[in-house]
């Protein structure tokens, strides 16, 4: 039911979108300490093709393919999935701050990496069970909230989510300080990064983040019922209760398998619906695929400051996205409060 | 012929009884109307009814249908429900909240099909809503906004419909306007309604039958006529009423002794 200004303006956002990320992507490919010209990548990803030879020596194709080619796919996949949890559930709780961690997936991931990092690793090195601990702890914190919360209202899902994270936050520093060897190691975690990205931690994330982006994208059109609250969507004919159940487990899942590869990134799930809902509407249908366009993109761009800037060290990343997206919220707030005035 | 059968309803919350054993059939093609005093129990009855709210005890029939036992999409293709405080979520068109009326006869992986469409924009036309459909609803006025969600209710395609308070709020021309769409429906469609309301001289206006509800319970049920002169009346509200007839419409008037 949409008027054909609204309709081409949705055309022209997803035109710019996919330009966009195309842009990214090639932006996060090619930049970096190792250089390479833009003609040289593409030869050699046309010469993987089948199509010429590549004029990349070995080290470069190392860089490319072992670790750029994985940290970019990796950051689309990570991007777009807390774009579309954050914008899952900012419908689904009707509440604008809503992110991807509200039911404790950060706290539930932060306490199992740091039981890796401490308990099981040296405290100098991030062991290889970390994510696992991570996408474990992130899974048993939803399933406390929602077993606490889950059959109340979506206040009461949320209060518990705010109580269960609490104490396994607490949990998690009582863990991190027992080893203050391990302090450090355990921040850089928190803070996030796509710097330990590979072909496996890919292959890892990417099921998840797939199937969790199309249960909900696909449960869109029950969000826009959903932004009339419980008691009246139940009234217009929505089983209000199996669709938070079915939501909430698909983005929360599809967060949990992106914190346990790459940390805690912060702001993506706010900021980006944010800007999408500023740029075609409130109906879901619009703002959750969009969302995992310019999440993408906006993960892929942020990687790229992060790991440039200082190079060849690398900022955390959820520190570059916090810099970036605190003012950008600041500035879309104030855009959404003028265009309501 | 009942459009609606509640037996034996009770609501309990807590330790406080709501509603208390009420027992009421409810014609088809007809306005009803439940007034009563603050706290009577009429908000909880009608949100009953509507199937929002379960019973503690008792039943509701709408339609032929056991309310608190069908589904959700069932439920919602028996009976529409406009609350006291509808939700208007900013940002949304007023065509895609009405539009959010259908909700029970699509696919939500689908969307809207042409049918949606075409009872969208009858019932738009129909309440005179059309010239600002395209508009945010955050940008409505008191009886614009009103309008609006009764049109949600009515594209449910339902022959009943329950309204909580429908005209809170809305000065006395909006009043009488929203009243008046609704008359119409019951006229001219054979629409059910069932609602609550505070103003006594309006609900006698414009409704066919008045149900008094007092602490829980059914005080007085019967013609507006009767029920205005009820002695019930006066004693649930607890304070003297006078009806007087102007221009032959009955006007409930407080019996003051400050002046």
């Amino acid at each position: 039911m949409k008027s054909s200004s609204t309709r081409s303006r949705i055309l022209t956002v997803t035109a710019l979108g996919f330009v966009a990320l195309f842009g990214a992507m090639v932006v996060g490919v090619g930049v970096g300490p190792l250089s390479m010209s833009w003609g040289h990548i593409i030869g050699d990803v046309a010469s993987h093709l089948g199509l010429g030879h590549s004029t990349l020596d070995s080290l470069q194709s190392t860089v490319l393919w072992q670790l750029r080619a994985p940290r970019l796919v990796l950051g689309l996949l990570a991007g777009a999935m807390l774009a579309v949890a954050g914008g899952t559930y900012q419908g689904v709780f009707r509440n604008p701050l809503a992110d991807p961690y509200l039911l404790g997936v950060a706290a539930g991931a932060g306490l199992g990496a740091t039981v890796a990092i401490v308990q099981i690793g040296d405290g100098l090195s991030t062991p290889a069970w970390t994510p696992w601990l991570a996408f474990a702890g992130a899974l048993i914190a939803v399933s406390l909230t929602w077993a606490v919360g889950g059959r109340g209202t979506s206040a009461s899902l949320v209060l518990a989510g705010v109580a269960i994270s609490s104490l396994l936050t607490s949990a998690q520093t009582f863990v991190q300080q027992s080893s203050h060897s391990s302090i450090a190691r355990v921040y850089i975690w928190l803070l996030g990064s796509l710097g330990g990205a590979s072909w496996h931690s890919v292959w890892m994330t990417l099921p998840y983040v797939v199937v969790c982006i199309i249960i909900c994208v696909a449960s869109a059109g029950a969000l826009d019922v959903m932004s009339v609250g419980d008691v009246e969507s139940r009234s217009l004919g929505l089983p209000v209760e199996r669709v938070r159940l079915v939501v909430v487990a698909a983005a929360s899942l599809g967060t949990a398998a992106v914190v346990s590869s790459v940390g805690l990134i912060g702001f993506v799930g706010i900021i980006v619906p944010h800007f999408v809902r500023l740029l075609v509407g409130s109906s879901y249908r619009h703002i959750l695929p969009l969302s995992a366009l310019i999440g993408a993109t906006f993960l892929v761009l942020t990687d790229t400051v992060a790991r440039t800037v200082v190079s060849p060290s690398e900022l955390p990343l959820g520190v570059i996205t916090a810099l970036i997206g605190a003012p950008m919220f600041v500035l879309l707030l104030r855009a959404r409060r003028e265009s309501l005035t | 012929m009942s459009a609606v059968e509640v037996r034996h309803v009770s609501v309990d919350i807590g330790a406080a009884q709501l509603v208390r054993d009420v027992s009421l059939e409810f014609a088809a093609g007809q306005w009803h109307t439940i007034v009563g005093p603050n706290g009577a129990g009429k908000t909880t009855l009608v949100e009953t009814i509507a199937g929002v709210r379960q019973p503690t005890r008792g039943a509701v029939e709408v339609s032929g249908t056991s309310i608190h036992t069908a589904n959700e999409r069932l439920r919602a293709q028996t009976v529409a429900f406009v609350p006291q405080h509808p939700i208007v979520p900013a940002g949304m068109k007023v065509r895609d909240y009405v539009g959010l009326g259908r909700t029970a006869y699509r696919s939500l992986l689908r969307g809207p099909s042409t049918r949606d469409h075409e009872i969208v924009n009858e019932v738009l036309n129909r309440l005179d809503i059309e010239r600002f459909a395209d508009r945010d609803v955050a940008t409505l006025s008191g009886g614009e906004r009103q309008r609006m969600v009764l049109a949600r209710a009515l594209a449910q395609h339902t022959m009943v419909v329950v309204l909580d308070e429908p005209i809170t709020g809305l000065d006395i021309r909006h009043q009488v306007d929203l009243l008046e769409v609704l008359r119409r429906e019951v006229e001219e469609c054979g629409l059910t309604v069932i609602a609550t309301l505070h103003d006594l001289t309006l609900a006698a206006q414009f409704a066919d039958r008045l149900v008094l509800l007092a602490d829980g319970q059914v005080r007085a049920d019967g013609t507006p006529h009767d029920v205005l002169r009820s002695a019930e009346l006066a004693d649930s509200y607890g304070v003297a009423l006078q009806v007087v007839t102007v221009g032959g419409s009955d006007v409930v008037v407080p019996v003051t002794a400050t002046r």
